[in-house]
């Protein structure tokens, strides 16, 4: 491992923990609503691994403890994760080089934190180093966040009732998406995307099936799309 | 059992198509635009939770916690290290939380 390979690994671990850190009262209050459902509890911690992406896994557990047949459950999950296509599309092409058993492993830690910090990684100025470098970020990052979910849901499944409530935290996740979100905003079309794709996220909040995420994020890439098209002249 | 397994294929498949097949492509004109995602993305995600922390827009909620994120933005920019910004925001938001808390008793 070359010097700048092992700094590479090092801030994909930091810049993660400081994520994981964020995560705790989600994670926690995730796994504390899983249990409550009266699933079997090893199946609300191993939807951890299987889907790492807590809010389809709040549902997909919720339905189950419903009854819920599994044609509902998948489809459920499919729509709420729809959005981990855009995440692979917008990466693809700072994954080019990477080998294909890479770009599979890479797939598998692509949640919204790991989306976050790489995407920050690889767009800020100079990129995110060598091949070797930008693997080491990856997944160091990407591995950390996926322990660090695990056992956050864990606990939180067989410790979710004896947990504080008068410590408000849940201003932590959107805020650190905020600022990883600044860094990306280089130019107006970027601040139109970001702007109107929150707003509209907002507005479309009550949807089912946390679909308003999905609908803030289609609605800021088309005013984005616009504003980019105006101003580079090529309206199409 | 099987319909998370099933799940976990979905959402695998979602994550990787574009990772990892040479045939399936974003079309070539949507190429430009893919710089857009992170913003419009992230800004979905974040925005939401300035303006509704706890669920609800509302004047007593969404105005401290818009405060703390401006303020935190603030000071990343001063030190474009997150974790200052993480802090500033989550101790501003506290703190407002804390004065309006002791003006209502």
């Amino acid at each position: 491992m070359t010097p700048e390979t092992q700094a590479a690994v090092r801030a994909g671990l930091r810049d993660s923990l400081l994520i994981v850190l964020g995560y705790i009262p989600f994670g926690l209050a995730a796994g504390a609503a899983m249990a409550q459902t009266g699933v079997d509890p090893a199946l609300s911690i191993l939807s951890s691994p299987i889907l790492f992406a807590g809010a389809s896994q709040l549902v997909a557990i919720q339905l189950l403890g419903t009854g819920a047949g599994v044609a509902l459950i998948v489809f459920s999950v499919a729509i709420i994760n729809a959005r981990h296509l855009l995440y692979s599309a917008s990466l693809e092409p700072h994954l080019a080089d990477w080998s294909r058993g890479q770009r599979m492993g890479a797939a598998f830690l692509l949640s919204d934190p790991v989306y976050a910090l790489a995407i920050s990684r690889f767009e800020r100025e100079g990129g995110a180093g060598s091949r070797g470098a930008a693997l080491g970020y990856y997944f160091a990052a990407g591995l950390t966040g996926f322990v660090g979910w695990a056992a956050l849901v864990a606990a939180g499944v067989y410790l979710g009732a004896f947990i504080p409530t008068w410590v408000p935290l849940e201003l932590a996740i959107p805020l650190t998406f905020l600022l990883l979100l600044l860094p990306l905003i280089k130019d107006r079309a970027g601040l139109v995307a970001a702007a109107v794709g929150g707003l509209a996220a907002t507005i479309a909040h009550p949807l089912p099936f946390g679909a308003g995420l999905m609908v803030g994020a289609v609605a800021g890439l088309v005013a984005g799309a616009i504003v980019l098209a105006r101003t580079t002249g090529e309206a199409e | 059992m099987i319909a998370l397994l099933l799940s976990g294929l979905v959402t695998y498949l979602e994550r990787a198509v574009f990772l990892i097949s040479k045939r399936v492509r974003p079309p070539k004109r949507v190429l430009r635009y893919l710089p857009l995602v992170g913003p419009a993305v992230l800004g979905a995600i974040a925005v939401p939770g300035i303006l509704a922390p706890r669920g609800e827009v509302s004047l007593l909620e969404t105005v401290p916690a818009v405060i703390a994120a401006v303020l935190g933005a603030l000071a990343w920019r001063f030190t474009t290290q997150v974790v200052v910004g993480l802090v500033v925001g989550l101790g501003v938001w506290w703190g407002l939380l804390f004065g309006l808390a002791q003006l209502n008793a």
